[in-house]
């Protein structure tokens, strides 16, 4: 069977094209530092449906982490190595509260933060 | 009261503590039951060296629902307390409840740390650098500074978080030349209440790594005195930064206290003695600290450096001369070890200076451990 030169160059180009034609999203990662008595940012923004990588250090001494109304709720370990994360992602756009709910401190019920997640670009 | 009573109320009052902790600690979120410690050894020159478990404290907490919290602290300062000897105290520092309603307006009642400087609401040993806590922040401001009253706090947006506050007020007849409006805290114990004092703070948290304070104290203080009108008023700011292994503090305070020529002639007639009470108080420090072993604990070592000038007598009223003896300096240098994040080894030599021509400079040498859990 012949195969005519131009068909395989085709299809070569079709090879040498694809992986950079085809979107392939990477999920966003959003680093998050607790330190008595505040999170660095406080506030984070997403879209509905987005899919957030968090990855929460501490500075000082262990932390918790709990987003209201989820069932997000994370002990982030004494400053060091160590880390917590958790894949995040919210179907309803609102203002979602987090909160550190391991005692840090005097200034513990201070350690609060916000999600606030806004419909997709583009939709109302 | 007599030393057998008290001992059994500190005993009781331990014992009550360590049951909460215990009976909470079933449903509560997290430890309910944590604190803090810590032991000096202080050697100042000529003195003989003293070791002193400085602070015990346990820290109670529980959540009625997540959006209402109750806090407590309960402190013995000094190992022990005796009749009416001089040594330590048993204070009942936090005990308040919080209810979160919303990011940005929450309401706490009950007794309530004062928010004034960095220390005052940041004095868990391994937070700050130094065994003992910075001269502004026991001289100047009267930390740790706790009354009982009512407030709302929260955070506005663009990073600013406030705290507003009414409380019982100082009582300016036990201020003094040496130790300023410390000695006038009514810690909440049937505190007069007569008119409230105001107490408010902004911090801005906007830039990473940077924290921006700044607070305001107001209060009539002259209940105790008759026919005097002293009203006291507290002015600070500070700013921390933390970036990596660097960590920068400062913080200004001053006080000012009006009538205070017709105060000290009040409780003189009162006392006998004059309290030499000055019309303006001021201090500030800056402090430097450097993670120089940075490999975390416990491979975690931190030196710092901080200077501090604090005067109790920086303006006085007409008629009466400043002791130049509480015009001071302090340069604090030292290290703090963390074999494990919430222990803290701390080493430190102080040199502290005054403006007086008779009484000496005194120096000192304070090693401490302190932990929280």
């Amino acid at each position: 069977m012949k195969t005519s030169w131009p068909v395989l160059l085709g299809c070569l180009a079709v090879l040498l094209v694809m992986p950079h034609g085809v979107t392939v999203q990477e999920r966003r990662v959003v680093r998050v530092s607790a330190e008595r008595f505040s999170f660095t940012p406080s506030r984070i923004e997403l879209r509905v449906g987005e899919e957030v990588d968090l990855v929460l250090t501490s500075d000082d001494t262990a932390h918790g982490f709990r987003i209201e109304g989820t069932d997000v709720d994370l002990a982030i370990p004494k400053r060091g190595p160590g880390e917590a994360r958790a894949t995040v992602s919210f179907d309803k756009a609102g203002r979602y509260e987090f909160a550190c709910d391991r005692m840090c401190g005097a200034g513990h019920n201070f350690m609060r933060g916000m999600i606030v997640v806004r419909e997709p670009e583009g939709r109302p | 009261m007599p030393t057998r009573t008290k001992r059994r109320l500190i005993a009781s009052a331990i014992q009550a503590v360590l049951l909460f902790g215990m009976v909470t600690s079933a449903g509560a979120q997290g430890a309910p039951l944590s604190g803090y410690m810590e032991v000096h050894y202080n050697k100042v020159q000529p003195q003989d060296p003293v070791l002193d478990f400085h602070r015990f404290v346990l820290v109670m907490s529980h959540g009625f629902t997540p959006r209402i919290r109750f806090v407590g602290e309960l402190e013995v300062e000094h190992a022990v307390v005796e009749g009416l000897e001089e040594g330590g105290e048993v204070a009942l520092e936090q005990a308040y409840l919080d209810f979160l309603l919303t990011r940005s307006f929450n309401i706490r009642a009950g007794m309530m740390l004062i928010p004034v400087g960095i220390i005052n609401e940041r004095h868990e040993p391994p937070v700050f650098n130094g065994v003992e806590r910075p001269f502004v922040d026991t001289v100047i401001i009267p930390t740790t500074w706790f009354e009982p009253g009512v407030g709302a706090h929260g955070e506005i947006g663009n990073g600013l978080r406030y705290r507003v506050l009414a409380t019982a007020p100082l009582n300016a007849a036990e201020f003094s030349a040496a130790e300023g409006i410390r000695e006038g805290q009514q810690h909440g114990a049937e505190a007069n209440v007569r008119s409230f004092a105001a107490t408010g703070r902004l911090e801005y948290l906007g830039v990473p790594h940077l924290t921006l304070g700044g607070s305001f104290w107001t209060g009539d203080s002259s209940f105790a005195v008759r026919g005097v009108d002293s009203a006291v008023r507290v002015g600070e700011a500070d700013a921390r930064y933390h970036r990596g292994p660097l960590e920068l503090r400062g913080e200004f305070a001053h006080v000012s206290i009006t009538d205070a020529d017709r105060l000290n002639l009040a409780l003189r007639r009162q006392t006998g003695v004059s309290p030499n009470v000055a019309s303006a108080m001021r201090g500030f420090y800056g402090e430097a600290a450097y993670r120089i072993w940075n490999a975390g604990a416990p491979r975690d070592l931190v030196a710092f450096v901080r200077y501090e000038n604090f005067d109790t007598q920086y303006r006085m009223p007409d008629g009466f001369v400043p002791l130049k003896l509480y015009d001071r300096d302090a340069w604090v240098i030292g290290t703090t070890y963390f074999p494990e994040p919430d222990i803290a080894v701390k080493v430190d030599y102080v040199r502290l200076t005054n403006q007086s021509g008779i009484v000496k400079t005194s120096h000192g040498l304070n090693v401490g451990l302190g932990w929280w859990f």
